[in-house]
């Protein structure tokens, strides 16, 4: 796979230095970022296996009931299968939730893409929003301080001493061992359908133009028109979320809001010419992780490519680029194989899952009037 | 019970009672034992004179409550308070309620050594009861908050409390039609406003009062109010046992601090989920280093002011309505009157001769009492008479959450 993509960058860079009258399809790809394999990263195995035991322990969230894993969940392509996330109970969520795999290959994270630093504050952010995990995390360190295993991992790993500051290094450093594996567009397995795909997506498709790079996202926002999904204010336990959500975020119409503002919440554009955009989502691992959309509201990559084809949603927002394509049955079909060759075996089983048990209460410290807290 | 609403009038008069009477005055009256006007702290020197220079004797509590200039008690707000008092989306998964540590069953408390706490943690201190609370300066048993106002948000938001925020809590209330319509009644909100929320509950909690105890008649002229035995235990309260020096006044608290001697809890030694606690509270509290890692005891009214002086103080309880809120002392440590008779008898140990961790702060005032059992019974048959009838409420059905919009609307909005 390595040399094939090297084989395409050449001849793009050929191309481009030669200065000749190029395809449609050469022209779209060469504006943008190419697509191609994902870079490797290097992983700290210690602190990645410390990462995991974290990711899918309960005792992480304010009333212990919930892991990271209840909304990425390894059976769901870290995802969680729904249109709307479950959140924290006594709430529930307002948005999709998104896989993690290939999160550690992003540079902004959230659909309204809020956090644009690294995966340790993306960490923190899920842990702590009350909406989310409701974490006080003095009171998760000092959970973590409790659990024998624990504190030899976390020693293991290097960080010495449980604390916040390790947790929200080791999540990201797990979080690096969730990338696509074995993707037909990586290993070069794609059919020939997808391969025609592929030309649509970086020609008369014009896909290319934000899903771009190695992770098929170009980490900006925009309007594509999605549909509303109503039951985010239908639903009480969703609306009160999306309320808390959007005063958290210094948003004064909330009340009046009948709409998921999207990146507006941080962007804050006086001609709220950002109302309604999210992030462009990376194409990878979507055979596991429908429905599709920032609210869930389209149910499979067919309509997801009909979506595209009839020029998006209505908005008045709505990017100038999503306009209708004009392909026809077997180019969407072409358009949904190549999709498809984008997804990876599913990352599940013991070297992605921490499949041990957690301990049912946790063990008091022994000799305690002696020993340091 | 008595339901009490004070009028503005009355809490003037009654404030400038308080501040012309001191706590050194001798003269029992209405006014006189209620501190409500006092900074504990900053009162230092005045309670120390008071416990030196004769102690302000037991008064019976007066029927008007003390009430904030800016939260006027009104029927539709206490009303308002009470539904909010038990419900349990002010927490932060919707699961527990001011009422969940604060159980009308359980003494408007928690009848177990440290209180309930947030699901997945358990608290480390022992509830108090609402009942009378809203006499007290402030709240907590380290008086770290000045009014039942700051108390309601505090025990809310606190992780091993309520562990609520102001925006989820704010934005469940926004989507209640029935609280809608009563903040707009009571406060004028547009859509609710979290701050108004504690106001309304501080306002119930002033409802809950107790004034009409044995000890509140006796000391208003009904000598048949006490027996035998509840009469000699007062002598005792007053003379042998020394309890008045600091149990005194109409509240039966002169709400200064002390270490008593009690022991630490012994669920820090044998329960993780406690020690967890423990350590968080030092931790999020404020601590150094050393405390941090040395600390086996609560340090109590420390963290006010991080002076060492005051390393395991904690301010004196009411002894009112004792009956019922059962375990007693900041953590729970007895389960009964008498032991803690014989924990003051002993000096300020317990059955096993343990004392407080922060001996070095222990107050003098607490020394072997050479009480018999005869002594001891009757004491605590005394401080039964700090409590009248049991004070029982039933939950309120709390209303329920509408969408705010009509599908309708929704489908309207302009994109």
């Amino acid at each position: 796979m390595g040399i094939r993509a090297t084989k395409k960058r050449l001849l793009v860079s050929v191309a481009m230095g030669l200065g000749l009258a190029l395809t449609v399809n050469a022209q779209a790809a060469s504006k943008y970022p190419d697509i191609g394999p994902l870079p490797n990263v290097k992983i700290n195995k210690a602190k990645a296996e410390l990462g995991k035991r974290l990711f899918f322990d309960p005792r992480l969230s304010g009333d212990a009931a919930i892991s990271c894993a209840s909304c990425h969940n390894p059976e769901k392509g870290y995802a969680d299968g729904m249109a709307l996330s479950a959140g924290y109970p006594g709430n529930k969520h307002f948005r999709n939730s998104p896989t993690v795999i290939n999160a550690v290959h992003k540079n902004r994270w959230n659909w309204d893409g809020r956090i644009g630093t690294n995966l340790n504050d993306v960490t923190r952010g899920m842990i702590t929003e009350d909406y989310i995990m409701n974490m006080d995390m003095r009171i998760m360190q000092e959970r973590v301080k409790q659990d024998p295993l624990y504190v030899k991992m976390f020693k293991k790993a290097g960080y010495g001493e449980p604390s916040n500051g390790s947790v929200r290094k080791a999540i990201p450093e797990y979080l690096k061992t969730l990338t696509s594996k074995n993707a037909p567009f990586d290993n070069g397995k794609m059919s020939a359908s997808a391969k025609s795909g592929m030309a649509l997506f970086k020609g008369k498709a014009g896909c290319i133009q934000c899903h771009n790079g190695a992770n098929f996202t170009d980490g900006k926002t925009y309007n594509t028109g999605v549909p509303e999904n109503w039951d985010v204010f239908m639903d009480t336990d969703r609306h009160q979320a999306f309320l808390a959500y959007n005063m958290f975020m210094g948003n004064e119409g909330r009340m009046h809001l009948k709409r998921d503002a999207g990146a507006h919440i941080h962007l804050h554009k006086a001609d709220k010419s950002d109302m309604g955009t999210f992030l462009t989502p990376s194409l990878r691992e979507l055979s596991h992780t429908a429905p599709y959309m920032h609210n869930g509201m389209i149910k499979s990559l067919d309509d997801v490519v009909a979506f595209y084809n009839d020029g998006g949603g209505q908005d008045s927002n709505k990017d100038s680029r999503i306009k209708p394509l004009g392909l026809s049955s077997s180019e969407q079909k072409d358009l949904v194989e190549f999709l498809k060759s984008l997804s990876g075996d599913p990352l599940t089983g013991s070297k992605y899952v921490w499949e041990e048990a957690y301990p049912d209460e946790y063990e008091a410290i022994e000799n305690w009037r002696q020993v340091k807290n | 019970m008595k339901t009490l609403i004070k009028t503005g009038a009355l809490l003037t008069a009654a404030v400038s009672l308080a501040v012309l009477s001191g706590c050194e005055s001798a003269n029992a009256d209405k006014a006189e034992g209620f501190t409500g006007k006092l900074s504990p702290i900053s009162q230092t020197a005045v309670d120390a004179k008071a416990s030196t220079s004769g102690n302000a004797p037991l008064a019976p509590l007066p029927d008007s409550v003390p009430v904030p200039p800016d939260n006027k008690q009104t029927d539709a707000k206490i009303a308002l308070g009470k539904l909010l008092f038990f419900d349990p989306r002010l927490g932060g998964d919707a699961s527990v309620s001011c009422a969940s540590c604060h159980d009308p069953s359980q003494g408007w408390a928690w009848a177990e050594d440290l209180s309930r706490g947030y699901p997945g943690t358990v608290h480390w201190r022992n509830s108090q009861s609402i009942i009378n609370s809203g006499y007290y300066p402030g709240s907590f048993w380290a008086n770290s908050v000045p009014s039942l106002e700051k108390q309601a948000p505090s025990a809310a938001k606190g992780g091993v409390a309520g562990n609520g925020e102001n925006d989820i809590m704010e934005s469940r209330l926004a989507l209640i039609p029935e609280y809608k319509k009563r903040f707009k009644e009571v406060f004028g909100d547009e859509t609710p406003l979290i701050d108004n929320a504690w106001r309304a509950i501080a306002s119930f909690e002033r409802t809950l009062n107790q004034t009409d105890t044995p000890i509140d008649k006796y000391l208003s002229g009904d000598k048949s109010a006490l027996s035998e035995e509840q009469v000699r235990g007062k002598a005792l309260f007053e003379g042998k046992a020394g309890c008045i020096q600091c149990h005194n006044g109409a509240l039966v608290s002169n709400m200064e601090f002390y270490n008593i001697g009690v022991p630490p809890s012994k669920r820090w030694e044998e329960d993780g989920l406690a020690q967890i606690t423990f350590r968080f509270e030092l931790y999020a509290k404020g601590s150094n280093e050393e405390l941090y890692r040395t600390a086996k005891a609560d340090p109590g009214a420390y963290f006010r002011g991080k002076n060492k002086w005051d390393l395991g103080k904690f301010r004196t309880p009411s002894l009112r309505y004792t009956m019922y809120t059962a375990p007693y002392m900041h953590n729970g440590a007895f389960y009964t009157l008498d032991e803690v008779v014989d924990f003051y008898n002993a000096g300020g140990f317990d059955e096993e001769g343990r004392t407080t961790g922060w001996p070095k702060t222990k107050s003098g005032l607490i020394k072997p009492l050479g009480l018999s059992d005869d002594e001891k019974a009757d004491l605590v048959a005394f401080l039964e008479a700090f409590s009248g009838d049991e004070i029982l409420m039933d939950k309120p059905e709390l209303p329920d959450y509408a969408p705010m919009f009509t599908l309708e609307e929704l489908k309207e909005a302009k994109k």
